[in-house]
């Protein structure tokens, strides 16, 4: 489609601007006081209008999508879903997830040994979470990782269980796309 | 600035020219209060005119390159991002491009139009990142905050659309990482429409403000013939009114659909380069409301298992998508041995990759064609013989991204 | 699009040329790197090629062939709106190339990064250093034989300081002679 190019027009300065500093100070005060009043109004009906939070008082909502720390999903039996296929480990691109595979007797015959992420080497990228056959590791919207010693970082397999029910939020927007391409109908996940 | 020469004198007086002295050493960076980036400006000045430059680059490095050709073509998206990080889909854009370029293949429509929001969306974000702060630095704090809220608006963009504001890694080779939410198109209206009603505040003091205009009217003024010598692109190059803008030049994905304007100047100083950015700004809220009304139904993923991971879905319940997943995951997209050089329009200019590939999972070579470092090199010409004071305003215009300089 | 680029220059016969071939769309075009300054300024100055704009320089490194490096420039012309990409081999005993910064000044930073990434000395080059690392590193990053891991000693202010005087003091006394 031809678009037009266009010059950018520089208007004429008016004098009284430039002699008459303090007209472009009032112009600007104009600005912040309407914004200063606003925000007051707004505090004094308890509706706030300004942009920030009263962050560990009041949380952040995130979006469904929202992508936070890597964690591992816990089924109602307290198991863990993981099969230790490793593939979230060979997709991570910066080698923070390490597994140990062992075998169990139970339906799912594999499960990690250990399972650990070094998260401050994580970026939250989801990467692991795509590549993953058993919708076993899924990108919780946990974001508070800080700790005193860089062992701390490291988590196990028991830091990072969550409640598959704690995970709904997540779990459901990635659900979405699990038949975007499908021409078939969707194929529901047989129950685990 | 006013312009009286230093070496110019009243008659009786001694120029300064006479006085015995020497020139001053003033390095500026590379953490200095008054440039947004990480960069070293060597300065010699005689008073307060710089007689030479040399403008330092690296503190940035992190090898890029290096950690691209270490991994799959798909670790190295969530790097991408890294780059111009105040516009990190177009970097994911950009590449994704390039590697299905190697491939021969294109995304359905409904992935190109949402390729194509989110990369004006970031733009927006870039844009706004650029003015607040080159007007912060220029010591007018407020329009800095008012353009951090009209960027934050962007950003819950970028979070409803991938999860994340900053590292969003959302494109992905064949496809997106997720489709639109919904009510995207909604919530996309609503925060265009609250980050332009801000912009407007800040429009309102900075675009006719004496002191901002006096700052910008007329420094760091560089010739298009100068411009394109140092293959500078972008608004830069557009604000000296060379029209030169790749998605109407080389149109990819859909823009060529698409009706926007392209902003040029006339005489290309950091004014013009403002006023450019500012109906860019403008273009590109054009362009996302069009790209929204005529989003398409459809897939957003090519149905390649060669590249593209197959759904979820069916990867388990079914034993052939299976295999795809795991193939895909431990040998990575293997295109076709070859080299292409793929360019979009970033924030700043043409954001280029060159991808050598040997057929194997890894890329041989992955070079990025970053638009800030063309764009630096070109600081120095453009200060020479100019007051101190005008290093910040051009520096500011410039918009260098260390992460994209310095890769 | 590229098709005139093809007969263009065809019909030009340049000196030096070993190969257009394309690829993926992309016009591609081996130069001799004795030629290439020559190639350069008729590419930028021919109004049937009016290439004015160098927007990358990079090399490629391939262990093992002969000659090892190749060096990669992409050429865009605005008023023609077309691409090329040209190549010029350098050697690993001696891996020189004629620097284009007569040609295009934005040469400058691109060919100091090549040189920097991947040891490619660019003869001409006005002032050929190192652009990110800094000038005490040993070896050259990008060389496929440059492990990723590889660590380097810290280099601390004692080691760097007498150098770093005397560079610029050379500097200075060339540029500003007049005050020293
Ligand atoms: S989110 Fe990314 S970096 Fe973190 S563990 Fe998963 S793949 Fe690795
Ligand atoms: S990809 Fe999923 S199932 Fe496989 S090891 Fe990782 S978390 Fe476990």
């Amino acid at each position: 489609m031809p678009g037009r190019v266009v010059t950018v027009e520089r208007r004429p300065r008016p004098r009284a601007m430039d002699s008459l500093g303090a007209l472009a100070i009032l112009r600007g005060l104009a600005v912040t006081s309407r914004h200063f009043f606003r925000n007051l109004w707004g505090f004094l009906r308890g509706r706030p209008t300004i942009f920030t939070i009263n962050y560990p008082e009041e949380a952040q909502q995130f979006a469904p999508a929202f992508r936070g720390m890597p964690v591992l999903v816990e089924m109602p039996d307290g198991k863990e879903r993981c099969v230790a296929c490793g593939l979230c480990e060979w997709a991570c691109p910066v080698d923070c997830i390490t597994i140990y595979p062992a075998e169990t007797h139970d339906e799912v015959e594999r499960y990690p040994r250990v399972f650990d992420i070094d998260m401050s080497r994580c970026m939250f990228c989801g990467l692991c979470e795509e590549s993953c056959p058993e919708e076993a590791i899924v990108m919780s919207d946990r974001v508070a990782i800080a700790s005193t010693h860089w062992r701390g970082n490291v988590w196990h397999k028991q830091d990072l269980l969550v409640p598959v029910g704690d995970l709904e939020k997540r779990l459901g927007s990635i659900r979405r796309g699990y038949d975007t391409r499908a021409s078939e109908p969707a194929v529901e996940r047989e129950s685990a | 600035m006013s312009d009286t020469d230093a070496g110019s004198k009243a008659p009786g007086t001694v120029g300064l020219d006479e006085l015995h002295g020497e020139p001053l050493e003033l390095q500026m960076g590379p953490s200095h209060p008054a440039t947004h980036g990480t960069v070293r400006i060597s300065l010699k000045l005689h008073g307060e005119r710089i007689l030479w430059s040399d403008v330092q680059v690296g503190y940035l490095h992190r090898g890029f390159e290096k950690e691209c050709e270490a991994g799959e073509y798909a670790q190295a998206i969530p790097y991408t991002d890294r780059l111009n990080y105040a516009s990190p889909i177009i970097n994911n854009v950009g590449y994704c491009l390039a590697v299905e370029k190697l491939f021969g293949v294109e995304v359905p429509p409904r992935g190109q139009y949402l390729r194509t929001i989110a990369s004006e969306i970031s733009r927006l974000s870039d844009h706004f990142t650029c003015l607040g702060a080159g007007a912060m630095e220029l010591a007018a704090m407020t329009p800095f905050l008012y353009c951090m809220q009209a960027r934050e608006h962007m950003w819950d963009l970028h979070e409803a659309l991938c999860g994340a504001r900053v590292t969003t890694n959302y494109v992905r080779i064949g496809g997106l990482q997720s489709d639109a939410p919904e009510g995207f198109a909604a919530l996309c209206r609503e925060k265009l429409a609250a980050a332009l009603a801000i912009f407007a505040d800040v429009e309102r003091m900075l675009t006719e403000n004496p002191i901002f205009r006096d700052r910008l009217e007329g420094t760091g003024i560089a010739s298009a013939e100068t411009l394109i010598a140092y293959g500078v692109t972008g608004p830069l190059l557009r604000a000296a009114g060379v029209p030169l803008d790749l998605r109407r030049t080389q149109p990819y994905l859909v823009y060529d659909q698409l009706d926007f304007d392209v902003p040029i100047g006339k005489t290309g100083d950091n004014y013009d380069r403002y006023l450019v950015r500012v109906e860019e700004i403008r273009q590109s809220v054009r362009i996302i409301e069009q790209a929204l009304a005529a989003l398409p139904d459809g897939p957003i993923d090519v149905d390649d298992p060669r590249l593209r991971l197959p759904p979820k879905g069916r990867v388990f319940n079914r034993m052939e998508e299976l295999i795809d997943q795991f193939k895909l995951v431990t040998e990575g997209a293997r295109p076709p041995a070859g080299e292409v050089y793929q360019a979009v329009e970033g924030a700043n200019g043409e954001l280029g990759f060159y991808i050598v590939s040997n057929g194997s999972g890894r890329p041989w070579k992955c070079r990025c064609r970053s638009p800030s470092f063309s764009n630096t090199q070109v600081l120095g010409e453009m200060v020479q013989g100019a007051l101190l004071a005008d290093v910040v305003p051009t520096f500011d215009m410039i918009n260098m991204i260390g992460g994209e300089c310095d890769r | 699009m590229s098709q005139s680029l093809v007969t263009a220059l065809a019909s030009q016969a340049l000196e030096g040329i070993v190969e257009v071939a394309e690829s993926r769309g992309e016009l591609v075009v081996r130069v001799l790197p004795v030629a290439l300054v020559e190639v350069c300024t008729t590419l930028r100055d021919d109004p049937a090629f009016a290439f004015d704009f160098l927007m990358d320089v990079t090399a490629v490194d391939y262990p093992g062939r002969e000659p090892r490096f190749e060096v990669v420039y992409h050429l865009y012309s605005l008023k023609l709106n077309h691409r090329v990409r040209l190549k010029v081999g350098a050697s690993e005993a001696s891996p020189h190339v004629p620097s284009v910064t007569p040609v295009w000044r934005g040469a400058n930073w691109l060919e100091r990064e090549t040189y920097d990434m991947y040891g490619i000395q660019f003869d001409g080059h006005p002032d050929l250093r190192r652009i990110y690392l800094y000038e005490e590193f040993e070896g050259h990053p990008l060389r496929k034989d440059y492990p990723k891991e590889k660590r380097q000693p810290l280099v601390t202010r004692a080691d760097v300081e007498p150098a770093q005087q005397r560079r610029q003091r050379e500097r200075d006394s060339e540029r500003y002679g007049r005050w020293q």
